[in-house]
């Protein structure tokens, strides 16, 4: 019996890392359903597919890169390109279906000029791949300084648009679960994926040329335009993902998908495409991007572990991956007498020793990580339960209290571990104002230093265009800002955000000087 | 086999010479149809070149090759395909990470629609371009068609697995597989395919071959396995220093007169040489410097002793692959031994790497010059400079002046032909690319050197200044160990003679200088 | 190909590592010469000098130093991409330890105010900076580690830490910026001893790299296990520890660059210290002439090769450019360097200035 399934596994066990993938969803899955239960809505696992079908297409096209042995950096210059120029021809009035065409056949132009210089003038794909990041980076603001919004209705329409899944839902009521146009588009990129790599020469001559790029050449395959069209493929699909981002974010901006290829990258490696080449499945990058997904998802719901543990979470399991894939496959460099010699048998375990120490290594690592940090941030560090929720702004009531006699600045806090809110209000006469909801504070201070206060607050641009709102879903330490000042006959109101890279930088400045003079809740 | 002229392949007058070196001088061969010859010679007799001049790798400077009766240029290795010649080489240039049967068929995948079968290859190429977009390929077809072909040549597998989760005898079976396929191949090339096989698989193949030999097709066997040559080739063909020594017919040929002409004979008569060795013989000291007792690794080579005495040379002869570089590698340390114990100057050797040997003052000059001998972008000071650098460490650096003058030193020593020390060694030819990697070895003042293959590769006159300069040493004090295929050489410069054959040692000799000895104990009681 | 010491000619100069790079910047610095008015001068104020050429240096003075340890790394036939990554641990490191209070939830009144004192910190300076190194050189040596024994391919080992570095960086921070009040921690990045500090600094991280590099043995084992590691190991070159010791400094570099980046803004900014400052780098050292496959490098060259890519961004800026441009011009610069680097232009240059009778 032990024979048998032995046999069995070693017919596929090129299949290995890819079931390893699977599994790591399945049983992460698993887990969240038990200790979140909000997660056990339908449409959460829907969401994972309609929240993130850029990063699916993408992934797909970065496959067939690196199955070819090489890499594609520029997919977050592309996919921000795209946005922009969709963007920027939409409000030129541009008929939609043609401003899609225009944009696929840019894609494919970046990728086959890339691939162009990789296959013929044998530069390398890190450096051309690179440039063209930069290139198309640059192109977006050529185009657009700031976000362009997009309000048209082909994009409306692909985004909004609920499909109903039969038997999860009630047309009748248009409630229920459901996924969007865009899902569908993603996950036909993929199945068309698999029928390439899988059914087509072209598709074989990717595998060959990665697995050993000499004997494929040897073997008389089209080595160089088949590298020529993988890179086209990936510009391609970038471009597309870009739309998919255009649509779903309803607008263009230069500054969007920062770093997105680690996470493309990340996503193809956890998915069991092997780095060097050769190696890899279409089916195993979906589960690659979902299991980037999942994670996200389940820091979310766990609600307290800010967003860089999902960063720092995706560079371990990648590493783990990355063992693992190099230590079950392919030859490395090696010296003599590293590897074991022809014929030397030593156990199962004894060969793997250097994998074990080599996983076990990185989570004793990552757990020393986990408390030196912990212990750095001391008490007050960690998260509260999940599950509280912020209070909103008090917009109007603090517009209300602008319009009393003498009211200068008005500063609401709200957010962190504990979801607290706070709201304080200086007058020009020193009097200092705040209530959390559930205390009132006082503090009195002279109106010299007021003024002081407001006069630094306008030096650092606070009525200029350097000032600008900002918003974005706040991670569990941070907190949210709602800050009027009336000074010189100037009213501005500015919202910002904690750990974003958005806000304008001087921001904090003023966060800082406010803090500075208000009194402190216990 | 046809009585009459049956030849298919016929390289008249063909010579090739690389910077510095004369590869081939006007070589001959010729191929009948349904024949086996093989090709054989010592390293640097010239059989790759030959081989890559038939396979349109290299261009001969003169000479002609006639294919069927009509002269031919062959122009690339996609050319020698077309024209019908295959080569099946040691190392597979088959992609490991294919399954066996895409590694047979890839480019030429029998596709399919729906239920229809479609041959692309039959088509016009307009039609093609068009029904192209439509078909997939017909995996179903291709696993029956690959486990076909397997068959016929005497292989059962599963050719839906990696080609990589395959023995390298299976492999090897995969690549004779697309040869026949692709090429419909009248010449097949065996380049050392016996090479990674044992026994029964060696067996498989000679069945294969001569299954082949049946159908007509012509083979170019080459092999340094002498007994194999015997069990299956018509005929040998001989070459040795980019020249042709003959071709006989295999049962015409005794075993003993193949080696000899194979590795040559000495000259005879006392020249100087042989004045030095007789006056160093005296200086030998009783006590040995280097001693093995026992010292084996599994699969490299059987457990052996080995004494070394101070001022002594000791040869190790033995055709490719009894065991001499894995013996090096062993007293070396860039392997370790499985059993035994290595003492070096009364210590027993515990840490195996070549940094501890340097120290200890047992250097090694490898046999694979450019991958394991010479760092090609640096230069020549370097070069010579950097075991010597690597034995003092990261901060007792030399300075430069220092660097010239040991560089300088050695130049001058062993005759190095370059425009100066600063020269990158890449540009250097190969015999004195040799030169600078043992003044590498001499600078670091070893008190045993371990030479592989030494001489290959270079001309007669610099062979013979490297075989004195051994003596000298040993002159000198020091010991040497001296391995090469060339028989004549290592009798020359060695004062005993250890012989290996088969990854064992099988013999000792002191002082013997009858070849024909030697010989047999190499070829073993079949001889 | 070195040349030999004595002689000055034309072949050597073409032939030189340095040409190129100089070439380059000749290039930018011609530009500058006719289109923008004013670069070239200089002025001096309060005992500083001031200048467009000195903005270059001063501006550019984190990638000189990426690139010092970049070069290193990539000589050994690897690359580091976590650099940037490693800059903000090392500047969120070194801004809590000046400031841990700014993670408490609730401050006595009179920390409060402390916090804002220029002259307040929790830990003193020396401290700051020995702690700061030494966490960087331990990510590198981290790095080092996973590349030279466990055997993984470069890029993706670096990529790990260039992915999770910045989450750890936040993590250190609790997710906020870290503001820096603490005067003397401002001078690194801001201050002047006539010329601006920092340009100090590099001068004697390079004269570091320099002495270890080309006064030890390091810098020849370095080129010779970038060239050729078989061979190396026959020499009794221990390869994997001189490839530690190259992400080690690496990182190290990563962190004296984090201190001066995070002293210039004053604040610990984990999320964009050192954005896609790695990739800079690596131009620099492509530019410099040392080949992504290893073997030679020159620590000279590369500092070139950074002052290229920073004068041809001030350069650009210079004549108004708007700084969003900056990416599409590189862009197109790279270009132009990889087309000009390559197998095919290079041969075509060697070939014509390559004197008669050398064999190539």
């Amino acid at each position: 019996m032990m024979s048998r399934v032995g046999s069995l596994v070693s017919k596929y066990r090129r299949f290995i890392p890819l079931s390893a993938t699977v599994l790591l969803f399945i049983v992460a899955y698993i887990y969240g359903l038990f200790a979140f239960p909000s997660m056990r809505d339908p449409q959460v696992f829907l969401n994972m597919f309609r929240n993130y079908p850029f990063l699916l297409i993408s992934a797909v096209g970065m496959t067939f890169v690196i199955l070819t042995g090489g890499i594609d950096l520029s997919v977050s210059g592309v996919v921000a390109l795209t946005t922009v120029a969709s963007a920027a021809l939409l409000r030129g009035g541009m008929h939609p279906a043609l401003v899609i065409v225009l944009m696929l056949l840019m894609g494919i132009a970046l990728g086959a000029t890339m691939g162009s210089f990789i296959a013929f003038m044998k530069v390398q794909p890190f450096i051309a791949t690179l440039a063209g990041m930069w290139f198309a980076r640059g192109m977006c603001f050529f185009i657009s300084d700031d976000a362009i919004a997009i309000n048209n209705w082909w994009w409306k329409v692909l985004g909004q648009t609920k499909f109903l899944i039969p038997g999860l839902s009630d047309p009748a009521a248009k409630t229920g679960d459901f996924i969007s146009p865009l899902v569908i588009v993603s996950l036909t990129v993929v199945l068309i994926a698999i029928y390439v790599s899988q059914f087509t020469r072209f598709g074989r001559t990717v595998y060959a040329v990665g697995g050993n790029e000499q004997s494929a050449r040897l073997m008389g395959l089209p080595v160089e335009s088949t590298k020529v069209i993988v890179y086209t493929i990936s510009g391609f699909c970038s471009a597309l993902a870009g739309l998919a981002l255009s649509i779903a974010v309803a607008s263009g901006h230069g500054l969007y998908a920062q770093m997105f290829e680690l996470d493309v990258i990340a996503s193809v490696v956890m998915g069991g495409t092997l780095l060097s080449g050769g190696t890899g499945y279409m089916f195993g990058t979906l589960f690659g991007v979902l299991v980037n997904v999942l994670i996200q998802t389940l820091i979310q719901f766990q609600g307290s572990l800010s967003s860089w543990w999902t960063k720092i979470v995706i560079g371990v399991l990648t590493l783990i991956f990355i063992g693992v894939q190099s230590q079950l496959a392919a030859r490395r460099a090696r010296l003599p007498g590293e590897a074991g010699a022809a014929g030397t048998e030593k156990s199962f375990w004894a060969r793997r020793w250097k994998l074990i120490t080599a996983v076990g290594g990185v989570v004793v690592a990552l757990v020393a990580v986990i408390f030196i940090v912990r212990g750095l941030q001391g008490p007050d560090g960690g998260g509260a339960a999940a599950g509280c929720t912020d209070p909103a702004f008090r917009q109007e009531l603090a517009a209300q209290l602008m319009q009393e006699p003498g009211a200068v600045l008005t500063y609401e806090k709200n957010g962190g571990p504990n979801c607290t809110g706070e709201l304080f209000v200086i007058y020009s006469d020193g009097r200092i104002v705040g209530d959390n909801g559930t205390a009132k504070i006082e503090k009195q201070i002279t109106p010299e230093e007021v003024q002081a206060l407001l006069s630094a607050i306008d030096d650092l641009g606070w009525y200029t265009d350097e000032f600008y709102d900002t918003w974005h879903a706040r991670c569990g330490q941070c907190f949210g800002y709602y800050i009027t000042v009336a000074y010189d006959g100037q009213v501005k109101t500015v919202r910002g955000v904690d750990g974003g890279t958005d806000a304008p930088t001087r921001y904090w400045d003023v966060v800082t000087l406010i803090y500075a003079v208000i009194p402190k809740f216990n | 086999m046809a009585e009459t002229d049956s030849t298919i392949l016929k390289m008249t007058g063909i010579s090739k010479s690389f910077p510095g070196v004369q590869a081939l001088e006007n070589v001959d061969l010729s191929l009948k149809q349904g024949e086996i010859l093989a090709l054989v010679g010592e390293n640097g007799a010239g059989k790759s070149t030959l081989i890559k001049v038939l396979t349109g790798v290299e261009h001969p400077d003169t000479g002609t090759i006639t294919l069927f009766g009509r002269d031919t240029r062959v122009r690339s290795p996609q050319h020698a395909v077309d024209l019908g010649i295959s080569t099946v080489y040691q190392e597979n240039n088959l992609c490991m990470n294919l399954s066996v049967a895409e590694n047979i068929i890839i480019g030429r995948e029998p596709m399919r629609f729906l239920w229809w079968k479609v041959n692309l290859e039959g088509l016009s190429p307009s039609a093609r371009r068009i029904i192209r977009m439509l078909v997939y390929i017909d995996w179903q077809t291709m696993h029956a068609l690959a486990k076909k072909l397997l068959l016929e040549l005497g292989v059962d597998i599963d050719v839906t697995q990696p080609l990589g989760s395959y023995s390298v005898a299976i492999q090897q079976m995969v690549a004779i597989a697309r040869a026949l396929e692709i090429s419909n191949a009248k010449i097949l090339i065996f380049d050392e395919p016996t090479s990674s096989l044992d026994l029964d698989e060696t067996r498989q193949l000679f069945d294969v071959m001569k299954q082949l030999k049946q159908k007509g097709v012509g083979i170019v066997f080459i092999t340094h396995f002498l007994n194999q040559v015997y069990e299956v080739s018509d005929r040998i063909t001989v070459l040795r220093n980019g020249k042709l020594v003959g071709t006989y017919e295999t049962r015409q040929l005794p075993h003993l007169d193949l080696i000899a002409k194979m590795i040559g004979r000495s000259l005879s008569g006392l020249d100087e040489m042989t004045k030095i060795k007789l006056r160093t013989m005296k200086t030998i000291k009783k006590e040995p410097c280097l001693t093995a007792r026992g010292v084996g690794r599994a699969g490299a080579i059987k457990p052996f002793d080995l004494d070394l005495h101070r001022g002594e040379v000791v040869g190790l002869a033995g055709l490719l692959g009894s065991g001499r570089t894995e013996i090096a590698s062993l007293l070396y340390g860039t392997e370790t031994p499985d059993v035994g114990t290595l003492i070096v100057e009364n210590q027993a050797v515990k840490n195996f790497s070549p940094l501890d040997s340097i120290k200890r003052g047992v250097v090694l000059c490898p046999e694979d010059r450019k991958g394991e001998g010479i760092v090609d972008d640096l230069t020549v000071r370097e070069n010579i400079i950097l075991a010597l650098q690597a034995s003092r460490g990261w901060f007792r650096y030399l300075s430069t002046p220092q660097q010239y003058e040991i560089a300088e030193r050695y130049i001058k020593l062993l005759n190095i032909s370059t425009p100066s020390a600063d020269q990158a060694v890449k540009n250097l030819s190969g015999g004195n690319q040799q030169k600078v990697i043992l003044a590498r070895w001499l600078a670091a003042n070893p008190e045993v050197m371990i030479l592989d293959e030494p001489t290959r590769g270079i001309d007669v006159g610099t062979k013979t200044e490297i075989q004195k300069l051994v003596l000298t040493l040993a002159e000198e004090g020091k010991s040497c160990v001296f391995i090469s295929s060339e028989l004549e050489e290592v009798i020359r410069t060695s004062h005993r003679i250890v012989v290996l054959r088969d990854r064992e040692k099988v013999g000792e000799f002191v002082g013997e200088t009858d070849e024909q000895k030697i010989m047999k104990t190499m070829a073993g009681s079949e001889a | 190909m070195k040349t030999t010491k004595p002689f000055i000619s034309w072949r050597t100069i073409t032939e030189s590592r340095l040409f190129f790079p100089l070439l380059a910047l000749a290039i930018i610095l011609a530009f500058d010469l006719i289109f923008v008015p004013g670069f070239f001068n200089f002025s001096t104020m309060d005992g500083h000098l001031y200048g467009s050429i000195i903005d270059v240096l001063r501006n550019g003075s984190s990638i000189m130093l990426l690139a010092i340890g970049m070069t290193l790394v990539i000589a050994t036939g690897g690359v580091d991409l976590s650099v940037g990554a490693v800059m903000a641990i090392a500047a969120s490191v070194a801004a809590l330890m000046m400031n841990p209070y700014v993670l408490a939830t609730e401050l006595p009144p009179n920390l409060a105010k402390l916090v804002f004192d220029p002259h307040f910190t929790y830990s003193p300076l020396w401290l700051v900076i020995i702690v700061t190194l030494l966490i960087s050189t331990i990510c590198g040596l981290w790095n080092g580690l996973l590349v030279a024994y466990g055997r993984i391919q470069a890029m993706v080992a670096t990529l790990i830490l260039m992915i999770a570095g910045r989450g750890i960086a936040q993590l250190i921070t609790n997710g906020i910026r870290i503001q820096i009040f603490y005067d003397p921690y401002a001078f690194i990045g801001n201050g002047w001893i006539i010329l601006p500090f920092p340009l100090y600094i590099v001068t004697v991280v390079f004269l570091a790299a320099w002495i270890i590099t080309r006064r030890t043995a390091i810098g020849l084992f370095i080129e010779s296990v970038g060239i050729n590691f078989r061979s190396s190991f026959f020499s009794g070159i221990d390869e994997k520890k001189i490839k530690l010791l190259a992400y080690a400094f690496c990182g190290f570099c990563a962190g004296v660059a984090g201190l001066i980046a995070s002293s210039n803004i004053k604040t610990s900014d984990a999320n964009n210290i050192g954005l896609t400052l790695e990739l800079d780098a690596i131009l620099a050292v492509v530019i410099g002439g040392t080949l992504m496959s290893g073997g030679r490098f020159s620590l000279l060259a590369s500092v070139i090769g950074a002052l290229v890519i920073q004068a041809m961004t001030t350069s650009i800026l210079s004549i108004g450019v708007p700084a969003f441009a900056i990416q599409a011009i590189k862009g197109v610069f790279v270009i132009f360097v990889i087309v000009l680097y390559s197998d095919q232009v290079r041969g075509f240059i060697r070939r014509i200035t390559a004197p008669k009778g050398v064999t190539l």
